[in-house]
């Protein structure tokens, strides 16, 4: 007896139509923030479009919003049909479509406001993020419930990525999330300093692997068979792959921390880690490229097989850099410049981006009934998409190069060859104007299938209820055959398989964080360091909402090249009242982890409200708007009390006297100014940061 | 002092170029032309001892037909790529197709290929060794210990280009440093302070942020030795750079020799004097 039933393609068609909203909403900011770079006026003369604040912005919008929505769609679509099930309830399918885009939608209002956790990545504050566990829990539910309800007892490979990247995400975004509210949109980390970087990079490395990587393998699994019409590769390497990649990615995130002060046991498991990486994910990549046997083909004028070829292909370069630059020698080069911006854009534009527009000209026509409008503008969206990747990474590949050896270089007399960093940034403009070139090209592409994709829907008629049928699950299930191997059994298994992989990412986190977290010696206390002062700790929070940590770091290497330029190299106990740790991932501008004392507060006041004049050539935006708007005082006693509760020694009672010590040294700082004649009142918040950057590294520093 | 490279491919003469780009067109002419040479002199040699018979059509077709059917026999033979990558030929393929099929999508229960195994494994031994070396065994340096190392590398290198008679010049600082009004000196110095001193101090020394650099007053002092002192080490608390990790000796000499030579050049909205007159 067959059932008969129907799959849900409405959720599928909205999850798409968000897909390529956000996409072009996503790729039109990061071009925005590209062509500031080069011209810093594009920043449109406003703190709400200033890099600092919406390159967060760019990043969670192609991260969560385009990609998060393509794979919303690419696992709707496919679940169903592995399953032969319509999804659990069409309700929870309709909270997690609306939760989703709220919560994109509450993202792009506040980080232009500047309320932001600093987390790469994780910037959104704590009611969002609350928000997001409540919708991801509604995904994982529905998806839990369709795998149960199923008319299929073996779970495909597809399916297997989607349990992992569930699991895994849950866990990722909840340990990265712990903070202390200390107002509605503010609120500091638990952890402080390397044990915060440590979180922030497990988390900000995992979102690559389980956000950008393991859903997109579950997807090629399911459509690039489908469009290709060939049986997948391999069985054995699906297995192996599958099992290896998410228990050997979890650990490599500390590589995003070498020569840093993170204990050197931890860099070492991150690089190790990272080399092992290479063979699961390129497991993947051949058991999609060998699909392609005998279908070679069809590839030849299929843009659909085109965009995949070379989605896999990115995927595959992307995965072997990776671990290459895992490597401390090529690591102490490559880190902090755009050889990673363009790594990291190898891997989105080319596998993200391409096997999500693969999957939508293969998907709409199908949902709607139809062919695809134009096979034509599919293949130039393929042509001018890959000249745009090209065009984007070659240049940035370039730059990240030079800038790095540039840093480095010495001369005869034992000096910096290029002691003022300007010098370097000013050497590389042109990639950036490149980069930007590469990056329209690439939008136009998206634009062009928007077109292609309405044009194809107004053809044809959505089929919202699609008719299907198969046979109900046995009650009674004997295995037989190859179904009688182990594997095949734990295919049976959601809920024990679930666990599994619970378990096997749980390893690597817990071995890492644990001893960082509870053994002292990892983390040498330093006797001199002190807590920041009142006014200090509100620069703080003026330097994170304005997003400074996005061009500069404050993490100054053991190296030669980086002590001669900054000064002596962090070191871990001077970071222990930082909730959050700011060490940055990009050097836009200089390090200023030793910026106290070295300049003048007149100096930081000029710089501050017109970078060009202390720095010409600068590509640094002004900041007017510090010095003209008044610094929130209200919040100081709050933020000395949250800042007790995580451990930061403030005396009792401390709070109450609080904001006149804050008065006492902004006066100060005023007064200091007036004698330079800027004459400037001590409740603006350019004191406070200019507090703050006076500050930074003044503790060890040799009296 | 500014290297100066010839990057470019000129001689430097207009008619030098031209005859030399005139012989590299010909070189290539005779290149194709040799080689084309050589093709037909093959063609005549192969056809001498081969003569192709005359054919009617039906016969070429006849021929064509044999030939493909030689190249189908052929193509049996697996390709390098295939050898390569082990993979079993695509006629075997139907029997490597598993029972299951999950919505028409069926898997072939290939073997993973020995050379990924052969990766994964390689990867997992010297991942092994990786730790092993730098946190078990101890034989890799630690970044402290590269770090010292690279130092002391530095300072060996900085004493053997002092002890270098060429490099006296370098020498100088702050006890030994003498005022000098060599022109070139005074040159040097000017293209020095255009971008590094100009935003505090101004475009012609007249003082912004930073004091007046050409009255009499001075906060530091104003013998070559002490503005020789102030621009190394700085004033750190008044908001005055160190220089010494920037510029080399000879640079701040010269620099100090400039600053010296702008006393009495009265610019335009100078500063009030600040500090002592000396």
């Amino acid at each position: 007896m067959t059932e008969k039933f129907y799959y849900d393609n409405k959720i599928v068609r909205n999850f798409a139509l968000a897909t390529i909203v956000w996409g072009i909403v996503g790729m039109t900011i990061g071009l925005l923030i590209a062509m500031q770079l080069f011209k810093p006026a594009m920043n449109l003369g406003s703190q709400y479009t200033t890099f600092g604040r919406i390159r967060p912005l760019h990043t969670n919008a192609v991260i969560f919003a385009f990609v998060g929505n393509a794979i919303f769609m690419g696992v709707y679509y496919s679940l169903q049909r592995l399953l032969k099930t319509r999804m659990f309830s069409d309700v929870l399918s309709k909270i997690h479509f609306w939760g989703w885009q709220l919560i994109i939608i509450a993202t792009v209002i506040t980080l232009p406001l500047g309320m932001t956790s600093s987390h790469e990545y994780a910037e959104m504050e704590w009611p969002i993020d609350i928000a997001i566990t409540i919708i991801w829990v509604v995904f994982g539910y529905n998806m839990f419930g369709t795998i149960i309800k199923r008319r299929e007892k073996h779970m495909y490979v597809a399916i297997w990525f989607y349990i992992a990247t569930f699991v895994t995400v849950a866990v990722l975004h909840i340990v990265n999330s712990v903070q202390l509210p200390v107002s509605a949109f503010k609120s500091y980390y638990l952890y402080a300093g390397v044990q915060d970087a440590l979180v922030q990079w497990w988390y900000g490395h995992n979102a690559v692997a389980f956000f950008l990587t393991t859903p997109y393998l579950g997807m090629m699994y399911y459509f690039l068979p489908k469009m290709a019409d060939r049986p997948v590769y391999s069985y054995k390497l699906s297995i192996l792959h599958f099992w290896s990649l998410i228990f050997i990615y979890i650990w490599a995130g500390p590589h995003h921390l070498l020569y840093t002060s993170l204990p050197s046991w931890a860099q070492s498991l991150g690089v190790a880690f990272s080399v092992m990486l290479i063979a699961p994910s390129w497991g993947g990549m051949i058991n999609g490229l060998l699909t392609l046997r005998g279908a070679w083909d069809k590839v030849r004028e299929d843009p659909k097989l085109k965009f995949m070829v070379v989605g896999l292909t990115a995927y595959g370069m992307a995965t072997f850099e990776g671990p290459m630059l895992a490597f401390k020698q090529i690591n102490a080069i490559a880190h902090y410049t755009d050889w990673i911006v363009a790594h990291v854009h190898v891997g989105a534009l080319g596998w993200n981006g391409f096997l999500t527009f693969a999957i939508l000209y293969w998907l709409i026509p199908r949902i709607y009934n139809t062919t695809l409008y134009s096979k034509k503008l599919a293949s130039f969206h393929f042509w001018i998409g890959t000249l745009g990747i090209i065009f984007y990474a070659v240049p940035l590949y370039f730059a990240g190069f030079t800038q790095g050896l540039m840093w480095k270089e010495f001369n005869q007399e034992g000096l910096l060859r290029y002691p003022n960093f300007l010098e370097t940034v000013i050497q590389i403009l042109p990639m950036y104007v490149m980069r930007a070139i590469g990056g329209a090209l690439y939008l136009t592409g998206v634009i062009v299938m928007t077109y292609n994709l309405i044009k194809t829907m107004k053809s044809g008629k959505l089929v919202a209820n699609e008719a299907a049928e198969a046979q109900p699950l046995p009650q009674v299930y004997v295995a037989q055959g190859d179904d009688k191997k182990l594997h095949r059994m734990l295919e049976r298994k959601p809920m024990i398989f679930m666990v599994l992989s619970l378990i096997v990412i749980l390893i690597g986190g817990m071995i890492e964080m644990m001893p960082t977290f509870t053994i002292k010696s990892n983390i040498p206390t330093i006797a001199s360091v002190k807590p920041y002062t009142p006014l200090e700790l509100q620069g703080r929070d003026v330097y994170i909402r304005e997003g400074c940590v996005n061009c500069h770091s404050q993490m100054i290497r053991p190296f030669r090249s980086e002590t001669e330029r900054y000064g002596e190299y962090s070191k871990a106990g001077e970071f222990v009242y930082d909730h959050p740790f700011l060490w940055g991932s990009k050097r836009t501008g200089p390090d200023l982890q030793r910026e106290g004392g070295k300049y003048g507060n007149a100096w930081h006041y000029n710089h501050l409200y017109d970078p060009q004049t202390m720095s010409p050539g600068s590509i640094m935006p002004p900041y007017e708007w510090l010095a003209e708007q008044k610094l929130d005082t209200t919040t100081t006693r709050s933020k000395i009390n949250a800042m007790r509760t995580l451990g930061v020694p403030y005396e009792t009672g401390y709070e109450h006297k609080a904001n006149a010590a804050l008065e006492e040294q902004a006066k100060a700082i005023a007064a200091d100014l007036q004698q330079n004649n800027i004459k400037v009142k001590s409740d603006k918040e350019i004191i406070a940061i200019i507090a703050y950057l006076q500050r930074l590294g003044t503790d060890i520093k040799a009296k | 002092m500014k290297e100066v490279i010839n990057s470019s491919w000129s001689t430097g003469s207009t008619s030098a170029d031209i005859v030399i780009g005139l012989m590299l067109i010909t070189a290539v002419m005779i290149l194709c032309v040799a080689i084309l040479m050589l093709k037909v002199i093959k063609f005549y040699v192969r056809e001498s001892i081969h003569p192709t018979p005359f054919a009617t059509p039906e016969e070429r077709e006849k021929r064509r037909m044999e030939q493909e059917a030689l190249l189908v026999l052929e193509k049996k033979k697996p390709s390098i790529w295939t050898r390569l990558m082990q993979l079993k030929p695509l006629e075997e393929e139907k029997n490597l197709v598993m029972e299951h099929k999950f919505d028409g999508i069926a898997e072939l229960n290939n073997p993973t290929p020995a050379w990924f195994m052969i990766l994964f494994y390689g990867t997992i031994i010297f991942a092994i060794g990786y730790l092993l070396t730098y946190d078990v065994l101890g034989f890799g340096k630690s970044q402290e210990e590269e770090y010292i190392a690279e130092i002391e590398q530095a300072a060996e290198a900085k004493v053997a280009f002092l002890s270098n008679p060429a490099n006296a010049a370098n020498a100088v600082n702050e006890n030994n440093m003498e005022q000098s009004k060599d022109e070139a000196v005074i040159k040097n110095g000017a293209s020095l302070f255009a971008n590094r001193c100009t935003p505090c101090h101004g475009e012609h020394g007249e003082g912004l942020v930073g004091p007046n650099l050409t009255d009499e007053y001075w906060l530091h002092g104003g013998t070559a030795k002490d503005v020789f002192k102030t621009i190394k080490y700085g004033v750190p608390e008044k908001g005055m750079i160190a220089w010494e990790k920037s510029l080399s000796a000879q640079q701040l000499s010269d620099l100090t020799n400039y600053v010296l030579s702008l006393k009495g050049t009265n610019p335009a909205g100078a500063k009030a004097p600040q500090g002592n007159k000396e």
